[in-house]
This record gives structure tokens, sequence and C-alpha cells, in this order.
């Protein structure tokens, strides 16, 4: 993609908290990365891994040790209120709305902290109303909705400030199963809209999955990964198979096998075996059959394996551990 | 135009949050109201017969509308400033982009709004018990009453960066509140170095409109422009160190966390 369409760039970001009984702590280590105008990002990583500290450098609420970030060429920690007009938020941890004011109340207050009029925002606030599904709830306090809707109306909040960017830091922690699905909905259309570009911090694989074009996979401050969602999957389903057999492997067989594969997993239940071994070239699944076909095991199935991103990101953070 | 519309967001939540929950700022008011008609009929069942204490009377009418004034001005910006930190709007402040300084003063306009109809409701209120009638000479009165008040902002905005900092500010924070209170009724006669303590010389200038009759207008513009430039010292070396503490909250990342 072209430089031009960049409208998020975050240049070797670093942040050290200072402090007395722990010394120095890095909470993000030389961060780099791009986000393209209408993508939609996932910044994925355990608690802990520096997702909310990059978010709060990029809207300004943490100063980071060094490092830049570019809001749509805007230098954005040297003329932090012109990058604002362009980034809304929703952060975790935090109401980001005010409890004793109603939905409606909330909606046009964030509306006007933008600067924006409100006979502008009159419209689009109905259709946020409309579009979370909160057209009952308008006149109640925010306080007295569930904490699902609280969190769409955070979000909905955010959205009314009709920014280019919006910066979710675990916009599903802590919701029911079914307000997390229906909110994931909703950033979808708003991403296949193409109306916003959107960076999403989330320590849930398959809310990245759901929504995101693209994975960027953080831990101990750094990035591990930063690839497209099709292209991780691809490179774990194209070399892992399984193969499953009736009656055990002899000692001999299990020895060849473990010779051969260095990604190797077998598990024996009492009646059957299951080998899952790792090859880059698929046709190393007959040197497996070959080993099988010794004893005369018999094959009850083989197949391709298809891991998830929580797979793949749990192989990918104990990797970087092992390191 | 849109500095416009961040004020009147704020000016507007600030009334909504009064009209929903009444309660807090009711019972504040009553119970200060109570507090002044026991120091107001305890003066006088221990002064009434001296002719003199009439002025004293005055004074306590005068100087509790006053401290009623300064307390709620400088607790709605502190308390806020803890409250929203607390509850993770502070964050959502700051990202204004019209910046965060705005959005504070907004903020202190709009509270200011309601803190002078109670105040003045409460002054009424209380020369209606008490048959004791100030001369309420607004264009005096009112001028006054914001230059004073400005330079106690500044520590309200000290406090409040004191809280983003080091988060158990509400001993000092609760000090401070009896420190206007001996500003106010200390007089300047004995201790004429208190004109250079914030508030002291604007009570004095009240209290010549309020109880002595003098008109803004009458007064030597050096006594208001030096109540100006008092203020403005205060307003701006409390600003200067809430500064100082913002930059220390965003180092530490301590913006949202309390």
């Amino acid at each position: 993609m072209s430089e031009a369409e960049t409208v998020l760039r975050v240049e070797e970001l670093t942040k050290i908290y200072r402090s007395r009984r722990q010394g120095e702590v890095k909470a993000v280590d030389r961060v780099s990365f791009s986000v393209h105008r209408n993508e939609v990002v996932g910044l994925l990583g355990p608690n802990g891994a520096g997702k909310t500290t990059t978010i709060k450098c990029i809207c300004g609420l943490i100063r980071p040790t060094s490092g830049r970030v570019w809001v749509d060429g805007v230098d954005a920690l040297r003329h932090p209120r012109r990058a604002l007009e362009k980034i809304a938020a929703v952060l975790e941890g935090n109401r980001n709305v005010y409890w004793r004011l109603t939905v409606r109340d909330n909606l046009e207050f964030f509306a006007g902290l933008q600067g924006l009029p409100l006979r502008n925002v009159k419209g689009y606030i109905d259709e946020l109303i409309e579009t979370f599904n909160l057209q009952e709830k308008v006149n109640t306090q925010a306080r007295a909705l569930s904490r699902g809707m609280q969190q769409k109306l955070a979000v909905a909040c955010a959205l009314v400030k009709q920014t280019e960017i919006l910066l979710l830091d675990e916009p599903t922690l802590g919701l029911d199963v079914e307000t997390s699905y229906e909110l994931r909905r909703i950033l979808r259309d708003l991403a296949q809209r193409g109306e916003r570009t959107i960076l999403l911090s989330s320590h849930d694989m398959s809310v990245v999955q759901d929504i995101c074009d693209r994975v960027i996979i953080i831990n101990h401050g750094r990035i591990v990964v930063d690839d497209r969602i099709e292209n991780l999957k691809r490179l774990f389903q194209a070399s892992a198979y399984r193969f499953e057999i009736e009656g055990h492997l002899s000692p001999k067989q299990q020895r060849r096998l473990q010779e051969r594969f260095e990604l190797l997993k077998i598990t024996n239940t009492e009646e059957r075996t299951v080998i899952e071994a790792e090859m880059l070239d698929p046709s190393r699944v007959y040197e497996v059959i070959d080993v099988l076909r010794q004893n005369g095991a018999r094959l009850e199935s083989v197949g391709r394996q298809y891991p998830d991103l929580e797979e793949i990101f749990l192989r990918i953070v104990r990797g970087e551990a092992r390191k | 135009m849109r500095h416009a519309i961040v004020l009147k967001a704020l000016v507007k939540r600030n009334f909504l949050m009064v009209v929903r929950y009444p309660f807090n700022l009711i019972a504040g008011l009553i119970s200060l109201f109570l507090i002044f008609l026991v120091i107001f009929y305890g003066a006088q069942a221990v002064g009434g017969g001296n002719p003199a204490f009439g002025a004293t009377l005055s004074g306590i009418v005068m100087g509790f509308m006053l401290w009623s004034f300064i307390v709620f001005a400088y607790s709605d910006l502190t308390w806020d400033f803890i409250n929203e930190a607390q509850q993770g709007t502070l964050e959502q402040l700051y990202m204004s982009p019209l910046g965060f300084g705005w959005v504070s003063i907004s903020h202190i306009l709009g509270w200011l709004l309601i803190n002078l109809i109670t105040t003045f409701g409460m002054l009424f209120a209380m020369m209606g018990i008490t048959g004791r009638w100030l001369n309420v000479d607004f264009l005096s009165v009112l001028p006054l009453m914001l230059l004073t008040v400005w330079g106690v902002y500044g520590f309200g905005f000290l406090m409040g960066g004191l809280a983003l900092v080091f988060k158990q500010v509400q001993a000092a924070f609760q000090i401070l509140q009896f420190v206007w209170l001996g500003l106010i009724a200390a007089p300047l006669d004995p201790f004429p170095l208190l004109k250079y303590a914030p508030v002291s010389w604007g009570t004095h200038l009240i209290g010549r409109v309020m109880i002595g009759g003098q008109s803004i207008f009458e007064m030597p513009a050096s006594d208001v422009l030096f109540l100006a430039a008092n203020s403005a010292v205060y307003f701006g070396l409390g600003y200067l160190g809430f500064k100082y503490f913002e930059r220390m909250a965003r180092d530490r990342g301590l913006l949202g966390h309390y």
C-alpha cells in the first residue's frame, strides 16, 4: 500500500516507567507500525503486553519516553490537539461516559466536547441510537444501563465525534456473549462501509479474528508479528496434519517419527492414537503413512488441521518466551 | 465558534448534573445555612447589647455569603478532578481537540453560573431571616466577587493537579476550606500584610460595598487593580503548578488510574 494511504504511523515508540520498587519497566519497546485508511487492525496480546500504553500514547494521554506518532501526517506528540481532531477512543477499565447523564445527553455532550455543533449531529445521533439498539433507553441515565449497554454507549460516544480514526481498547472485555457479538457485528458493518479506520486492542483472539483485516501481535512490549490474518492462518494451516489410527504405535515407529518430524505430538487413548505433525512440504504426509504401514496400522482418518488464531497466537507468544 | 460549542456542552452538562441530583447541592446549602444561623444568633446573643456590634452582624452575613461562594467554587473544581479521574471520564475530557485548558475553563464557568444563582439565593434568604439588609449593588459586587474567586481557582487547579499524582489529597483539600474562612473573617486593619494573601483584599473591598455602601466606581482604581493583580498571581501560580503535576501524571501514565 502506498505511503499516502497511511493514516496512523507509530515509529519506534518506547515507554519506560520508572518506579522505586520495580526500577525500570519497559512497557513498550521500540514499537513501529502503520495503519492504512479504512483498515481494521487488531492489537493482540496478553494482559500487560503494552497494548493500552501504546493506545494512550497515540491519544496523548501518556507521554512516551521516545518515538513518534503520526496521525494523518500530523506529529501527534508535537501537535496533540490537531491530532485529536482525527482520533476518538474508548479506553479500557473506564466508564468513558457520564453515569448521571442519559444516553442522549451523553451523545450530545461528547459531540459538543469535540466542537461539533449540535444541529449538525442530531441526525447522526439518532442513527447511532438505532444502530446500537438503544432506542428504548434514550432517556435512561447511563448508570441504570446494563454493562453491555454502557459499553455500547461508550463506543457510540466515540463514534459521534465523527473522527477518521477510532481506537478501541478491549472493547468487548467483560461483556456478555450476546452483547459482545452485537458489538462485533456493529464494528464489522462500520468497517465494511469503509468510513473509519479502526485500531482495536484485545486479548481475545476471536474478537480480532472476527473484525480485523490485519493483526499486530505484541508481547512484553514488543511487536512479535504484523501480518494479515489470512496469511497467518495459511502459514500454519499448510503445515499441520492430523492422523488417527486404531491401536498403538510400536516404540520403533515412534522413534522413527520423532527422528523425522521436529514438531510432533502423539496422543494415546485406550484404543486409538492421534499423531499431529507439522511439515512445510505437504508431500511428507506419505512419510508418515510409510511409517504407519510397517505394522499394518489401520488408518481411521487423515486431515489437515485448521488452527484458529488463538493457537497461532499461543505458539508465537510461547516461542517468544523461549528466546 | 468551536470554543463556544465546548463551553455550551459543559455548561449544559453541569446544569443537567444538578437537575438530576439536586440533593447534594441542596444538602450542602442547608447545612451551610444552619451553621450560619447558629453563628449569627450566637453572636447576637453574646454581643447584642452593644450598638457597635451591628456592623459585625452584617459582616457575618456577608462573610458567610462569600465563604459559601468560594468553597463551592473551589470544591467544584477539585472534586470534579478527583471524581472524573476516578470514573474515567477525565481522559475523555483530555481528548477534546480544543484542549483541556479550555475544557476546564468551560467547566469552571458552568459551575460559576450555578454557584452565583445559589449564592445570591442564599444571601437573600439570610438577609430575609435576620433582617440585616446589605447593600446588594450587583454592578459593584459581582465584578469584585469574580475577581476574588479568580485567585481561588488557582488553588483549585493546584489541588486538582496534586490529586492526579498523589491521589490522597482530601485532607489538605478540606483544610483549605477553613483557611478560606479564616481569610474572610480576619480583619485587615490589625494585619495589613493579609492584603497579599488570597481572598482577604477582595473581602475587604466587597465589605466596603455591601456594608459601607460604597460603589466600585467610587473606589480608587488602584484598589481594584490590586485585587486583580493579587488574583492573577495566585491563579497563575496555581495553574503552573497544575501543569507541572499534569505533566508528571502523563509521564507516569496516571491520568486514568486512581
